[in-house]
């Protein structure tokens, strides 16, 4: 019995028409090319989005090293099948306290909450880096709004403007009501005239862009290369099973390979969902060699770039026309344009430039990639931050703790059909692997 | 995997007698960086490349003393002259003992 | 293109005497910390002390003059770095590199990392140029110098700031 899924579910609804506005209407959406049964992970533990629960009753997420192990259970999630809405809409009345411009300045710079700076320009030397995916506020206290509406937009800007990228501060809880009488004060300081600029970079809009991290397919430049070429050892190592993968692909990953990976990420009749390499991976390698490939552990990894590479320069070529992919591509476009989380973000708030959407602008430091470019033809890619090679999955699970949403497993259905739809931005254009980057 | 130790090197297809060459070279290393407990460093015997010799035709031309402050899997480039055909020798020495090098064959064309 | 090989552990007597064929053991004096045995070679007691980029040009030159040498190099480094793992720095000093004048040590420093002196080399007259580059660790936003010391002895710095950069939701 295929899986319950999508009929006219209001996160689909809204989602399917996000970018466009909020109209509300039905809409049907194929769960052709779902896996009939809930897929088991065969990631690595630290990738595979579980929750623990110690004997207190207190909950952790399991992630990779590093990362938080907050538990983000309350908010909703990419799972096709949780049902559960945004955080609701709410208001609170105003705490009856002094608001102090000192104390808001600190929150309003605060990495552990937004930080404000992150889209928002605010006066100060000191204010590096500031984003400008929302309004400069370095003279909001010129316009003398009242406090309370100031208070009520940050507690929850969808109550002021219903399409608002803002997330709830207060409403989500990240914020509690008195630090927003602070900020609301500190805003209130902000006022012309506006000191001169000694630093043309401060500013988001004058700021230089960055240049990155060079050619990525030089090896004395890229790291990854490296890592790559090693598994050309793991291609011809025989497995638990007596075979190896060079038994059935004769000739070395790199001449076996080539065109493979332009069609990926593909629906795969074997296994009834659509996979990336590394999903394909997975599963493939046990069933063979018997050699395990666990998603995110580092041979996955090494064996995905080396398959990769052998297609590097041909284009991408999805199978769009197959309609287990196009209904899949329905699917994963429709989470892109999903709020979820605490933080209540679509991908396409910060991965797009529609509607003042963030693509092309800085979030604090970072300038936000647009989607239209084809974000996926370099993946895997060295971090030059991490000193390790990242794939799309990890990339995408890193975004959700900032977002306050729990992780699916790296091979999670959701997430292979969301990196099919933004593969589709790349259609045509020449595979690079591994990039470098940030 | 890419174990460490592991060198590439890149020097120009065609060099003609007398060029002055740019060399480009990265190896494997984890460059261990200082660990602080407490606002404290940590004391131990931290694993890092702090020396690299260049030789060229068996003469040393260069010497670079390198810290924790060098990314991991370092990246250096430099210039030689290449006056005669020979072998050019990157040495990299780490604070275990550990000893990795690469060579690159100057060849004129 | 070559690739190169690991060739596994080597006595610090036997690089020595390898050296010293070289007439190179001379050079074996580090100048980021006091040799004792190749075993504890990585010890805090040999990385050199903590100190403010003061006391470190203190410490390598004394109170020899530091000429401005903006005109003769050129110091290229990011405006803005991404992250302070890799910082891509080149170096290219303007100089004949002859035996009777050529540029001896590049020594690049960063002001606030908390071992300012980041790397030194040493070069000879068979370089051809001087010109170097590497990738830096920066623990923050930095003045990052280049002092450059002349076969005669002659101090020359350039420097430039390197602000490094943040993501503003998380990365």
């Amino acid at each position: 019995m295929p899986r319950c899924v999508l009929v006219a579910v209001p996160w689909i609804v809204a989602g399917a028409l996000g970018a466009a506005g909020c109209a509300q209407s039905e809409i049907t959406m194929s769960s052709a090319g779902l896996p009939p049964a809930p897929w088991v992970s065969g990631a690595v533990p630290e990738a595979r989005g579980d929750i623990k629960t110690s004997p207190d009753g207190k909950k952790e997420a399991v992630r990779y090293s590093g990362w938080t192990t907050e538990d983000f259970s309350r908010f909703r999630t990419y799972d096709y099948d949780d049902p559960r809405p945004e955080v609701p809409v709410a208001k609170a009345p105003v705490p009856a306290i002094q608001g102090d411009p000192a104390k808001g300045r600190r929150l309003f710079l605060d990495r552990n909450l937004g930080p404000c700076t992150g889209c928002h320009l605010v006066q100060g030397q000191d204010v590096w880096p500031a984003g400008n995916v929302g309004p400069d506020l370095s003279t909001y206290g010129d316009r003398k709004l009242p406090d309370e509406y100031t208070f009520d937009l940050i507690y929850d800007p969808r109550r002021v403007f219903p399409h608002s990228l803002m997330p709830p501060w207060g409403a989500a809880g990240v914020m509690k009501p008195e630090d927003i009488v602070h900020i609301v004060a500190f805003l209130g300081t902000q006022k012309s005239p506006l000191p001169p600029e000694k630093d043309p970079e401060r500013d988001p809009k004058t700021r230089a862009r960055p240049v990155g991290f060079g050619d990525n397919l030089d090896p004395t430049n890229n790291p990854a290369i490296l890592r790559a070429e090693g598994a050309d050892e793991l291609w011809s190592r025989k497995g638990p099973a007596g075979q190896a993968c060079a038994d059935c692909h004769a000739g070395g990953a790199l001449p076996a390979m080539r065109g493979v990976a332009t069609r990926y990420p593909q629906y795969v009749a074997r296994y009834r969902r659509v996979m990336s390499l590394e999903d394909f991976l997975t599963v493939h390698s046990p069933e063979t060699t018997g050699l395990p490939l666990h998603e995110e552990g580092a041979d996955n990894l090494d064996l995905t770039m080396r398959i990769k590479m052998a297609s590097n320069g041909m284009p991408v070529s999805l199978d769009v026309g197959r309609p287990e992919n196009g209904a899949a591509l329905e699917r994963g476009k429709a989470s892109f344009h999903k709020r979820v989380g605490q933080r209540g973000h679509a991908c396409a708030d910060c991965h797009t430039t529609e509607n003042g959407r963030g693509a092309d602008k800085f979030l604090g430091g970072r300038l936000l990639a647009n989607v239209q470019s084809g974000l996926t033809r370099h993946f895997p890619t060295w971090r030059t931050s991490q000193a390790d090679v990242w794939d799309m999955r990890k990339r995408m699970q890193w975004c959700m703790t900032p977002l306050g949403t729990n992780m699916l497993a790296a091979d999670a259905v959701e997430y292979a059909e969301l990196e099919l739809y933004l593969t589709s931005f790349d259609q045509g254009k020449p595979m690079s692997v591994p990039g470098i980057r940030h | 995997m890419a174990e460490i130790g592991r060198v590439r090197i890149r020097v120009p297809s065609s060099i003609k007698p007398g060029d002055i060459v740019k060399v480009r070279v990265l190896v494997i290393h984890p460059m261990e960086i200082v660990q602080r407990k407490d606002g404290k460093p940590v004391d131990k015997n931290y694993h890092f490349i702090n020396r690299v010799i260049v030789t060229y035709l068996d003469k040393e031309v260069a010497q670079f003393e390198t810290s924790q402050s060098v990314s991991e899997n370092p990246f250096f480039t430099f210039s030689f002259k290449a006056t005669e055909p020979g072998v050019l020798r990157i040495t990299f020495l780490d604070t275990h003992g550990g000893k990795y090098e690469g060579t690159a064959d100057v060849k004129f064309s | 293109m070559e690739r190169g090989q690991s060739t596994g552990e080597i006595t610090r007597r036997a690089l020595l005497r390898a050296l010293g064929a070289l007439g190179l053991s001379g050079l074996l004096v580090p100048l980021l910390g006091n040799p004792r045995g190749v075993s504890a070679q990585g010890n805090l007691a040999n990385l050199g002390p903590e100190e403010p980029v003061d006391a470190t040009m203190k410490r390598l030159f004394g109170s020899r003059p530091i000429k401005d040498g903006t005109a003769s190099i050129k110091l290229d480094l990011p405006l803005i770095a991404e992250n302070g793992a890799v910082v891509p720095v080149s170096v290219d000093v303007s100089a004949p590199m002859t035996p009777q004048n050529h540029v001896k040590a590049i020594y690049i420093i960063s002001d606030k990392n908390r071992r300012p002196l980041n790397a030194k080399f040493s070069l000879t007259p068979a370089m051809g140029q001087a010109y170097v580059g590497t990738n830096l660790r920066l623990g923050e936003s930095t003045e990052v110098r280049a002092v450059v010391e002349m076969s005669d002895g002659t101090l020359l710095q350039a420097k430039r700031e390197v602000k490094v950069t943040v993501g503003g939701c998380g990365g």
